[in-house]
């Protein structure tokens, strides 16, 4: 009996690519637009002719906040309460991660606010059933 | 697209349960979720002078089937709504879900296929079944109930990496609109007090809110004589996502609300005063709901451009609003993008009390998603009984002094599809 193949998922690759400290996205081949995180189409065009593109990692982050704890989905309890904020990378696309090199604490986060947007560099953040994305705020 | 109904279509009945909570709520402990939807379909059906066999299809709404265990929900509550035989499906959109309901209800009618339509939304965000129990609920947890609602978020990326709604939805939006507008720290608390303050005034003035305790009685019972202080009190007002306090989201419910659709020709000679339905738009989007600016979501812009094109009317044309105010930033964004408030003036709007329902702004006057209290696939037609009441001059102590002619119901169904409906007077 013949192994059965194992057809290619964009969200397996996604991670796996992220437990070695890589960013996975798609580039549109019709319009160039990144779709991050990465699908099997591409979110501004619609065109299925996308391929794989490895992002730098590095991001603006405009605002950051916090959450609570216990935090909304188990896998985060350790480490909740987290800040979570809210980033354009370099290549152009929003997202919003968990931010690291800065307390959950309003003191922290108002001095934060009052700077205003700052570097930040992406770091993979490994939970214990899954690696996760995170940012950490440039010295 | 056409943008355009064939036919003129009217809600002709609408009915609401009280929300609360089914273990302890007055009016609502000991009913089944069964019982519960059928007191909200009653109402409107009685409200239409119509029964069950009197409609064509019957579109069921719910979303979090986790908790109410009733998929197949046309055909689990055909036989307590007296709707057998009829055509029906079971649907969600989420927290749109019920307005979405009268929107495909529209479209159906104005389609020439049904004459006559009835819509219903149930929800137990605070209860779920026990065990394998057919009647016995037991409480959800916190945690529990954003892991169940939370799967109408992304759960490819976001979810499973730290997504946290309090964050996305109220302290990131919150601080973009501080940066946009210069408003500081300070006032941003302060205005969000007020707008809270407002909120549960209007759920005092509401028998059917879950939270009928104004803010003043609230701080009053923990023994603050000033309600500013209490606000402030990290015990009982703590930062969730800063600057973003607890008393500006959502409070969780059980709750069941229903509404009949029908021919404008028809609905002329019903039971009780018919609203029409005079446009509505739809739009979707996956995260990032906002690009840099948090304060603007292009997926409502689309929604509410689609609607107002529809019912031809413009924002100073509006008499009543609702957003969705799940979380009390975003609803005060949502305002100025749909025009009803000044861009940068809503939270000085909110402080002066124009947002009160004898305000020259109302807004939410049933409470909103705080007071009045949020069971994700019924709020939408909680939020449309509330409009149909306003505008028919039956909102008791809240009514708007100078019932609105046309009325605007924005809502966020996670997450997130932006649905607006335009009202108008027959």
């Amino acid at each position: 009996m013949n192994a059965v193949q194992e057809q290619p998922s964009v969200i397996r690759s996604y991670y796996e690519k992220l437990a070695q400290g890589k960013l996975l996205a798609v580039t549109c081949k019709s319009c160039g637009t990144h779709t991050f995180a990465p699908t099997g189409c591409c979110e501004r065009c619609g065109s299925w002719e996308v391929e794989p593109v490895e992002l730098s990692g590095e991001a603006t982050l405009l605002y950051a906040t916090h959450n609570l704890s216990p935090a909304c989905h188990p896998r985060f309890e350790k480490i909740a309460p987290y800040v979570y904020g809210h980033l354009r990378l370099k290549e152009g696309p929003i997202v919003q991660a968990i931010i690291l090199g800065v307390e959950p604490k309003p003191a922290a986060l108002r001095e934060l606010f009052e700077r205003g947007p700052v570097p930040a560099v992406a770091e993979t953040l490994q939970m214990d059933d899954l690696p996760v994305l995170a940012f950490r705020i440039r010295a | 697209m056409r943008n355009q109904l064939k036919e003129r279509v009217a809600i002709s009945g609408v009915g609401c349960s009280r929300f609360g909570d089914l273990l302890r709520t007055p009016d609502l402990k000991g009913l089944s979720i069964q019982e519960l939807t059928a007191r909200a379909v009653k109402e409107a059906l009685d409200d239409a002078g119509l029964t069950g066999q009197d409609v064509d299809a019957v579109f069921a709404g719910n979303a979090m089937v986790h908790s109410s265990q009733v998929p197949a929900t046309y055909s689990q509550l055909s036989k307590w709504t007296g709707t057998q035989f009829k055509a029906g499906v079971h649907f969600e959109a989420q927290c749109s879900t019920t307005n979405i309901g009268a929107i495909l209800a529209a479209m159906s009618i104005a389609a020439g296929v049904y004459d006559t339509v009835l819509v219903f939304g149930l929800e137990t965000t605070r209860t779920k079944v026990k065990g394998h129990s057919p009647y016995e609920r037991e409480p959800i947890s916190h945690q529990q109930t954003w892991l169940w609602t939370d799967m109408a978020v992304n759960q490819a990326y976001a979810v499973a990496q730290g997504y946290d709604i309090f964050s996305t939805y109220n302290g990131l939006v919150s601080l973009g609109y501080c940066r946009k507008y210069g408003v500081s720290i300070e006032d941003f608390d302060r205005s969000m007090y007020e707008l809270c303050r407002t909120r549960r005034f209007h759920g005092s003035l509401n028998p059917k809110a879950n939270i009928q305790e104004t803010l003043e009685a609230r701080a009053a019972r923990a023994g603050y004589s000033d309600p500013y202080e209490y606000w402030q009190s990290d015990e009982h007002n703590p930062f969730v996502a800063w600057p973003s306090r607890l008393l500006s989201l959502v409070t969780t419910a059980d709750g069941a609300s229903a509404m009949v659709l029908t021919r404008a020709d028809l609905a002329r000679g019903g039971k009780s005063q018919p609203v029409e339905v005079k446009g509505f738009g739809v739009s979707y989007s996956d995260l990032p709901w906002y690009g840099e600016d948090p304060t603007y979501w292009e997926f409502d812009r689309r929604a509410v451009d689609a609607a107002f094109d529809m019912a031809g009317i413009k924002a100073a044309d509006i008499d009543y609003l609702h957003t969705h105010d799940c979380s009390h930033i975003s609803s005060i964004c949502t305002a100025e993008t749909i025009g009803y408030l000044e861009p940068g003036k809503g939270l000085q709007a909110a402080r002066e009390g124009r947002l009160r329902f004898d305000g020259d702004r109302p807004m939410s006057t049933h409470g909103g998603r705080h007071a009045f209290g949020h069971a994700w696939g019924a709020s939408a037609g909680s939020d449309t009984y509330e409009a149909v009441l306003q505008m028919r001059g039956q909102a008791g102590a809240r009514q708007i002094p100078k019932a609105p002619e046309v009325s605007v119901i924005h809502t966020h169904g996670y997450a997130m599809i932006g649905a607006v409906l335009v009202l108008g007077s027959m």
